[in-house]
């Protein structure tokens, strides 16, 4: 049974792949095409090149070179034929693919007034392969819980790319729309309404408006839609009681990360940071942080293919991660008030409503992916 | 007797070939037009609901008569399989091998054939440039056609019955 997002590939670049032991299929992360250079697969937290037959190696010289008419080729297949559609994707240099595949995209960027325009003579793609991993939120949610409003606290997810944000975040809102807390004092309650706003339609992957992925009945999903203007559109049409957007960073998203808090609505967020002196470091999040914004951080990691995460509340957040950068910010005096937003009730101490038998906030260095190559020329044994 | 009826069908086939020619003639501008309506309908697919190619191919299918539609279904349904072909290979391959099945002409296929080496190809605006590049081909040969079917229509049909005439005269 071959996995369907080998369709995307045109027959000259699918004959390798195909090739593939059905291990490293399983656990592949990305394909990366580069015209004229080897053939490069990610899986398992290492990676390899592709020679012509299907095997991996580690010697670039032996790869299959993909040549321009299988890109050409390839790109085609990825826009269904038609560029004049994806205009926007292509400016910001992605599109997603039936699956909720987001294939990245490099070429040469034509401009208009200092701006990018669109992308040409595309000719390197990073093929990410998306997942739904159901059951890899039944660890985290319990962390998360907000006992007095029976729902979750405010929660953002930070961890560098690569480490399943995307795939954790689908997974929560399947469980919270579901009603699976997985908590004993939450055995009574039952499921949130979830509206995800899914500006480049990795979450749910929809075709046609209707989610692909599980992501539980009382699910909602605005595809294809700017986050910021969506989580409006969502809090004014479609009354959720969770709203979860998938990396958060620009300006208006921080605005209207504001609105949802202020209507009402649990806000389930994504960040692209290492760390959280990352998030207390960059201007959006780091606003957001430090008004309290948010009630529970959950920071990921992974080696191999398992991803461990942590979750810190809202307090100790903001002490760690001022205190390891406050050295470095000139521009704040170190007696400037911070807002505050105290009584928000995402703000409580999150200690007390920490299940029992639940690691503590133990201090975890953060571990970078692992990257190794493939043990022998085999495909290397099953990660 | 049986000379009778060998004249009989002489003049009924040079009758039916002479009309035969006249349909064609009277039913090259009809599809031309159709054409041009199915591009217009390519146009709104492509300019306002940025349709991907395939679906708006069969879409524009389904405006057509159905010797035409099933070109473009064919196109549609090649560029959803996973076959990998290009657009321009698929339109340049279906539109050439079913070219002889309508009443259409070298002229219009060229127009249409510079269409399909450039669709899907390139962002919004191109492509509406494209398309009514097109569609001012397709209305050249339109115009023509029209004067051809002027022309040669009653000349054809005619022509059949009088070139029947003569061969059965000169069989007499």
């Amino acid at each position: 049974m071959l996995p369907a997002w080998l369709a995307i590939f045109p027959p000259s670049l699918r004959t390798p792949l195909n090739k593939l032991p059905v291990s490293v299929i399983e656990s592949l992360e990305e394909v990366r095409i580069r015209e004229a250079r080897p053939l490069e697969i990610s899986y398992g937290g290492r990676f390899a090149f592709l020679t012509p037959d299907g095997s991996l190696t580690d010697e670039h010289e032996a790869g299959f070179r993909p040549n321009r008419e299988d890109c050409r080729a390839f790109l085609e297949k990825l826009t269904d034929h038609s560029l004049y559609a994806v205009e926007e994707e292509l400016r910001r240099g992605y599109v997603t693919v039936a699956g909720g595949h987001r294939v990245g995209l490099a070429g040469r960027t034509v401009l208009d007034g200092g701006h990018v325009r669109h992308l040409r003579d595309v000719a390197a793609f990073n093929v990410r392969i998306a997942r739904a991993r159901i059951g890899s939120a039944a660890s985290v949610l319990p962390e998360l819980l907000d006992p007095i409003a029976r729902t979750i606290r405010h929660t953002l997810l930070v961890s560098p790319p690569q480490q399943g944000k995307t795939t954790l975040l689908r997974d929560l809102a399947r469980a919270i729309s579901a009603g699976e807390w997985n908590h004993p004092s939450a055995r009574g309650w039952r499921g949130r309404k979830v509206g995800i706003v899914d500006e480049r339609s990795e979450i749910a992957a929809c075709e046609r408006g209707v989610p692909t992925f599980d992501l539980g009945p009382r699910t909602d999903v605005l595809d294809a839609c700017p986050k910021a203007e969506g989580m409006m559109m969502l809090v004014r049409s479609m009354s959720p009681e969770v709203v979860a957007v998938d990396e958060i960073g620009r300006p208006e998203d921080a605005e209207a990360l504001r609105e949802a808090l202020h209507a009402g609505v649990r806000v389930l967020a994504t960040a692209h940071a290492s760390d959280l002196a990352d998030v207390f470091e960059r201007p959006v999040l780091s606003s957001l942080a430090r008004e309290g914004m948010f009630g529970a951080y959950v920071l990921l990691s992974r080696s191999g293919s398992e991803v461990r995460h942590r979750v810190i509340g809202s307090r100790e957040a903001e002490e760690e991660g001022l205190r390891r950068r406050r050295g470095s910010w000139n521009g704040v005096p170190r007696d400037a008030p911070r807002s505050e937003l105290r009584s928000t009730p995402g703000d409580r101490d999150p200690g007390a409503d920490r299940p029992e038998g639940t690691p503590g906030l133990a201090i975890k260095a953060r571990a970078l992916p692992l990257i190794r190559s493939p043990a022998s020329r085999e495909g290397g044994e099953a990660p | 007797m049986i000379k009778l009826v060998g004249a009989a069908l002489v003049l009924f086939a040079g009758t039916m070939l002479g009309f035969l020619q006249a349909a064609r003639f009277a039913e090259r501008p009809k599809q031309i037009r159709h054409l041009l309506h199915a591009l217009q309908r390519l146009e709104t697919e492509i300019g306002y609901g940025q349709t991907p190619l395939p679906e708006a191919l069969a879409r524009m299918a389904g405006v057509l008569p159905e010797t035409l539609a099933v070109l473009f279904r064919r196109i549609a349904d090649e560029l959803r399989s996973s076959s990998g072909e290009t657009v321009k290979n698929a339109w340049e391959r279906i539109l050439s091998e079913g070219w002889p099945t309508t009443a259409m002409k070298a002229g219009e296929k060229e127009a249409m054939l510079r269409l399909g080496s450039s669709l899907g190809g390139s962002g919004r605006d191109d492509q509406l440039k494209h398309v009514r590049l097109a569609v001012l081909q397709l209305q050249a040969e339109e115009t023509s056609a029209r004067e051809d079917q002027m022309k040669y229509e009653r000349l054809s049909r005619s022509l059949g019955v009088l070139g029947a005439a003569l061969v059965v005269i000169l069989m007499m």
